[in-house]
């Protein structure tokens, strides 16, 4: 081994040691199409701010920056949490994520499923039509009426 | 392999036990919530799930959970600060080994745990889980609600309105 191919060896080995070990549970997901809302996760599951369409779309956009997953709700109220949207891996507190919040969306991406949640790394947006859910006058903006 | 079986029921005991010794968490009342202590490394969802990993766990933009000693991954998903995930309670421990005090929420349509309180010593007391404000106000400055003085927030908001229809605005309080 020459003194170059060593410290070559020396640096290799230190930015693998840097990183963190890939998952042996790593896998291929199934390619999917799904269709649905775009949805405050934790609303959604807590029942709290009526987590649809108008109404929540205040509160879907503040809980999006913050870092709270998103995910899209499917017409039988399937979460699909969302990790990747196109060729962005940053999927938390994203405004490209954030500016779609409560839209009815139409993507094509691949659905990993693991201990209880189906998470979607989304390649493409095939739809969007903005949001449509109209519950705004029944449930005025969420929360707190304001 | 009789001891190898005997190691994955030892594991399997430690992790339920560590799961359920400590009940500490405020319940929230949340439809299918369970109060439990989580024992695990801090690890990014895509580099767990997809094989896809970043040195720094994402840097805080990306989702975190915990990998469970007996290979469960949960997504770590609120903080208990309003509207705000629990990303910066995580960040500083990528790879590290934590005890995560919260709620477990096995909902039908997803499971996902949400963390009140964390520690790296199991002696020791429980952190809360409240970091988002403090970043939060040393990138803004101090505001009573974080959430109604975040500037991208108002910019999302001014552009496409409160109901997300442009030009489409709620009817004035009588």
């Amino acid at each position: 081994m020459t003194i170059m191919s060593h410290w070559q060896t020396m640096v290799l080995a230190a930015a693998l040691s840097a990183l963190p070990l890939a998952s042996a549970a790593a896998q291929d997901g199934r390619r999917v199409t799904v269709h649905g809302e775009i949805s405050d996760t934790w609303c959604s599951i807590s029942g709290l701010m009526f987590a649809k369409g108008t109404a929540h779309h205040q509160c879907a956009v503040w809980c999006a920056l913050g870092g709270i997953p998103v995910s899209i709700r499917d017409a039988k109220g399937e979460l699909y949490l969302i990790l990747k949207i196109g060729d962005d891996e940053d999927s938390a507190a994203n405004p490209r994520i954030a500016r779609m919040a409560t839209h009815e969306v139409a993507v094509d991406g691949e659905l990993l499923e693991r201990d209880g949640v189906n998470y979607l790394l989304v390649d493409r947006i095939a739809d969007d039509k903005g949001v449509i859910t109209m519950t705004h006058e029944e449930y005025g903006i969420q929360p707190f009426g304001n | 392999m009789k001891a190898l079986a005997t190691i994955r029921l030892a594991l399997m005991i430690f992790t339920v036990s560590s799961a359920t010794s400590s009940l500490a968490a405020e319940a929230w009342n949340i439809p299918h919530e369970k109060a439990v202590v989580l024992k695990g490394r801090v690890v990014d969802a895509l580099c767990q799930l997809k094989g896809r990993c970043a040195p720094d766990c994402g840097a805080g933009k990306r989702q975190l959970g915990l990998l469970l000693t007996d290979g469960t991954f949960r997504l770590v998903a609120k903080s208990n600060i309003d509207f705000a995930g629990s990303i910066p309670d995580l960040i500083g421990f990528c790879g590290k080994e934590i005890e995560a005090d919260g709620l477990l929420i096995e909902n039908p349509a997803i499971t996902l745990f949400f963390v009140q309180g964390i520690r790296i010593d199991a002696a020791g007391p429980f952190t809360p889980a409240e970091r988002f404000k403090a970043d939060w106000e040393a990138r803004n400055g101090k505001a009573e609600e974080w959430w109604r003085a975040d500037p991208e927030a108002n910019r999302i908001i001014a552009e496409d309105g409160p109901l997300g229809i442009k030009g489409l605005l709620p009817k004035p309080k009588p």
